[in-house]
């Protein structure tokens, strides 16, 4: 791989962060709604709160965060902020910056999100590559069977019903939360397991509405190479089974699954949303939601750009490990 | 390429120029981080603790009363903060506190007297003296921050330590509703005392956090605050318990855990997590969800026990409002007409199971209101303007004589457009009523929808088209303050925003002049109830909103670990059951173990 190839690579990635920094600083801006005012509306609703001229408080504020000038000013303030990931304060909650928000936030997201996307690519994946397979003994092709039903099902139906039966009716697993109501986190392995023990539904709730789409796009795939000539030429060879599935067939078969991976982390949160919500979990995704209901565009500002960054960097991340799956796209 | 590289290169110099340009931000303010103990916390028994759910949203670390806009009391800080006076509404009696007296010394409710208790102190051993009542009105009357920086500004002159324990405050006006209204907590208003001797020395107190730290003289430490909750821990050396004000709090340790998303939201999980008793109270529920709760968990019960309503008279009855500025809504036909397609039966039949909820009155009809509207010179009101009536032809007759005729679809309309009857509400705590509401007025010819959007508040303080479903938090004793939200100096033209929630922008010299002759009076003058009467009878005769509901808080009190929840038949400390509200505190220290 080229010096050459590595700069182009990562200024498309400078370039692609630029374009959504852009594009998500002026979205928000379309509505007229003012965060400060809302929270102000809000203590107002619901604390007497009574100040003398809230107007005057509100431009005070407006100021403060830099709202009283020029949209371009405010622009290339918001660019700076950006190069240093330095989003300011969240307009609805301050005076906790953005970063500190997501600092709060994230590990929950990453823990959960993270694991369930990456296991419900494994599982989903072999589950497929299985159910294609043709030596697959018939019980192990069934199995992908329910997953495939689900796929259909969306997380948050999911997680209501493993609510209701497990943690409710059947007190198996706890109902909400992060971990134990009064715990305290910290590094001990109770405390590990104690949070493994939340995240169970809720990474369950995502796995099922997930899996079968790796299923699906696998047997897809799986019936493709199966047909090819080298897989073909592989058995006549008198190659064992399993190198054949893994070296000839999984192999071949999970290359653009491997694309599909690194655009899949970047929808994550859009399932953060709604899991995190049914689950209590204080993750990004519940932080995203609250902002957006306040129009807390710093906040917005903050998380959009992580995802971007994030799956930005995750894409070209798999086009320099490509070549490594891909010995084709090495010589070219 | 060329022109890539160039795009490149732009970015990059943005880059190196960048530091010329000004920070977005330059406060450097304090920002609170999350608040982790020192050293692990000691156990405390699941016996000895009590467990509330609630959507925790405001910014970690703030706990000082006077942080703006961070701070609110809804989330626990009214287990560390203390008044001078709380009032217990259902047994409609002042609780001396921070103060044991405060009592107007003239006739004119011109001069009010403090006496603070001697036993007071904050939680580093300071006692709490005269000097910290003096700085918190000053602070209030000269700071535009601060939440009642309004009402200090309008009426307090001179506050004076007379002596450590004797504070005498002079209002530049008649300020018989002051003691009340502002210095005594109930629901979710009042104001705490601040400690002088640590807000004095900050150089933005409304900046401030405050965090663990900060000295308060409530009976709880902060130990705890992360994203997923927030421990509150009793201290041993709370001086009310040791004045003999209320005895030793059993219950030790305050977790508040966050239920997420916005207040309202993810109710359903809540009710299953109460039913399993892990949390001992939460959040006020819909009459379906907590019907279901008392079912499947006889240890749950609420203010009225496992009959409905299932809740108490809260101080916020819901009315539609409009912008009586803006046309149509400003023609009083058009409000009335509005009123009159309402089956306020019908509310009650369908939504409350029967229970008499729906209400003709802008405030909950607690004692000294309901013996208001007992009168006779009330009933002879209600006699001749017919608030509660339900009358669709009346209606149709009044839109008709406003200029409306109804169109194809068999909506009122004029000039090619129709009455746009949109409602604008808050779907956590509106979910049952409006759509009853929007289907009513559809009914009776009105273009009527729902607005549950996330900017459904902005809309009611910008003034837009529609009806908004939102209450009145105002009077609890006499109807002044209810019908004070009406006033017209209050209603801020179109195009501006509605501050403290007084959509309505009413203006009417008549009424404004009738409020203006009741302010100075005490509600025991005959005078005064002569001039309320007045104002009422404006109230309904210009049909200013369309009173709709009393509301009800429906909370689950879960009694598997804590009884001496309030009730109708147990008073306990005599509030309202809300342990978010400014009283909560009495409601968490009054909590006896159940023996489990």
């Amino acid at each position: 791989m080229s010096l050459k190839l590595i700069f182009r690579r990562l200024m498309f990635l400078v370039l692609v962060v630029w374009s959504a920094s852009t594009i998500t600083f002026f979205i928000p801006r379309f509505s007229d709604r003012n965060a400060i005012r809302e929270r102000f509306a809000e203590l107002a609703r619901t604390g007497g709160f009574a100040p003398a001229d809230l107007e005057k408080i509100i431009a005070a504020y407006s100021k403060q965060f830099g709202l009283d000038l020029p949209l371009w000013q405010q622009y290339l303030n918001y660019l700076w902020g950006v190069l240093r990931l330095d989003f300011g304060y969240s307009l609805n909650r301050y005076p906790s910056t953005v970063i500190q928000l997501i600092e709060q936030t994230l590990p929950w997201t990453i823990a959960l999100l993270l694991v369930t996307t990456i296991l419900s690519f494994l599982l989903g994946n072999l589950m497929g590559a299985l159910a294609a397979w043709q030596r697959s003994p018939p019980w192990v092709r069934a199995i992908a069977t329910p997953f495939i039903l689900l796929q259909g099902v969306p997380p948050v139906l999911v997680g209501v019903l493993l609510l209701f039966l497990v943690g409710f009716k059947l007190r198996w697993l706890p109902l909400g939360g992060a971990y134990s109501i009064g715990a305290i986190p910290n590094w001990s392995w109770d405390f590990f397991w104690d949070s493994i023990l939340h995240q169970i539904l809720p990474a369950l709730s995502l796995i099922l509405g997930s899996a079968g789409g790796w299923v699906l796009s696998m047997r897809g795939m799986g019936v493709t190479i199966q047909g090819e000539d080298y897989v073909n030429f592989a058995e006549h060879k008198g190659l064992g089974g399993l190198r054949i599935f893994r070296d000839y067939y999984l192999r071949n078969a999970l290359l653009p699954q491997v694309t599909a991976f690194a655009l899949a982390l970047g929808t994550v949160v859009t399932s953060a949303i709604v899991v995190e919500g049914i689950f209590a979990l204080p993750g990004v995704g519940s932080l995203l939601q609250l902002a957006i209901q306040a129009n807390d565009f710093p906040v917005i500002y903050g998380i959009v750009l992580f995802i971007t960054i994030a799956v930005a960097t995750l894409m070209v991340l798999m086009e320099f490990l490509y070549p490594l799956l891909d010995p084709r796209i090495r010589t070219q | 390429m060329r022109k890539f590289s160039l795009a490149v290169a732009a970015l990059a110099a943005l880059a190196v120029l960048g530091p010329t340009w000004p920070d977005l931000q330059t406060v450097q303010a304090a920002a609170p981080a999350e608040i982790v103990p020192a050293k692990p916390l000691p156990d405390v028994p699941r016996n000895q603790t009590v467990i509330l759910g609630w959507s925790i949203s405001s910014p970690i670390g703030v706990t000082n009363p006077w942080a703006v806009p961070g701070y609110t009391h809804q989330e626990g800080n009214v287990f560390m903060w203390e008044p001078l006076m709380y009032y217990a509404i259902f047994a409609d009696k002042y609780i001396p506190w921070l103060a044991t007296s405060m009592e107007y010394t003239n006739k004119d409710f011109t001069e009010l007297e403090i006496k603070l208790n001697p036993m007071a102190a904050w939680s580093d051993g300071v006692p709490v003296t005269a000097k910290d009542v003096v700085f918190t009105f000053e602070g209030q009357k000269n700071n535009e921050k601060l939440p009642y920086h309004a009402a200090f500004q309008q009426f307090v002159d001179t506050v004076k330590a007379v002596d450590d324990h004797t504070v005498n405050v002079k209002f530049k006006i008649p300020a018989p509703r002051f003691k009340f209204e502002v210095l005594t907590e109930k629901f979710d208003t009042g104001i705490p005392i601040v400690p002088e001797h640590v807000l004095s020395k900050q150089a933005d107190v409304t900046a401030y956090a405050g965090g663990a730290e900060i000295p308060h003289s409530g009976p709880y430490d902060l130990v705890a605050w992360n994203a997923n909750q927030k421990i509150y821990n009793l201290r041993p050396d709370w001086w009310a318990a040791k004045a003999g004000l209320i005895a030793e709090p059993a219950v030790k340790r305050i977790i508040m855990v966050n239920i997420g998303g916005q207040i309202g939201q993810n109710m359903d999980t809540v009710a299953q997590r109460l039913v399993n008793n892990e949390f001992d109270s939460a959040l006020d529920m819909r009459s379906s969800v907590i019907g279901n709760i008392l079912a499947q968990n006889p240890k749950i019960t609420t203010h009225t026990g496992n009959k409905s309503p299932y809740g108490y008279l809260d101080w916020w009855p819901n009315s539609l409002w409009v912008n009586t500025q803006l046309a149509p809504y400003n023609d009083p036909r058009v409000r009335r007409a509005i009123s009159l397609a309402i089956n306020r039966d019908q509310i009650d039949e369908v939504v409350y199971e029967g229970a008499k909820i729906s209400t003709i009155f802008p405030f909950p009809l607690y004692p000294g209101l309901k013996a208001f509207v007992d009168t006779p010179e009330v009933k002879a009101l209600e006699e001749k303007y017919q608030p509660r009536k339900f009358d669709l032809a009346e209606s149709a007759k009044l839109m008709t004589d406003a200029g409306f005729k109804k169109n194809s679809d068999g909506l009122w309309a004029k000039d090619g457009k129709t009455l746009d009857c949109t409602i604008h509400a808050f779907q956590g705590i509106h979910s049952d009523i409006v759509p009853v509401l929007a289907e009513m007025l559809h009914k009776a010819g009105f273009d009527a929808a729902i607005d549950f959007s996330a900017d459904a508040n902005q809309k009611m303080a910008d003034g837009a088209p529609g009806l908004y479903m939102f209450g009145h938090g105002a009077s609890l004793k006499d109807p002044y303050a209810a019908f004070e939200l009406f006033h017209g100096r209050f209603s801020a033209n179109i195009g501006t925003t509605a501050g403290n929630n007084r959509f309505s922008r009413y203006k009417n010299p008549e009424f404004d002049a009738v409020l203006d002759q009741m302010a100075p009076l005490s509600a025991d003058d005959p005078k005064f109830k002569e001039l309320a009467d007045k104002a009422l009878e404006i109230y309904w005769k210009e049909q200013i909103d369309i009173p709709i509901i009393q509301w009800l808080h429906r909370i689950a009190y879960n009694q598997t670990y804590w009884t001496n929840w309030p009730t109708t038949e147990n008073l306990a400390a005599g509030t309202n059951g809300a342990f978010w509200a400014q009283t909560g505190m009495l409601v968490i220290t009054n909590l006896k173990p159940s023996g489990k």
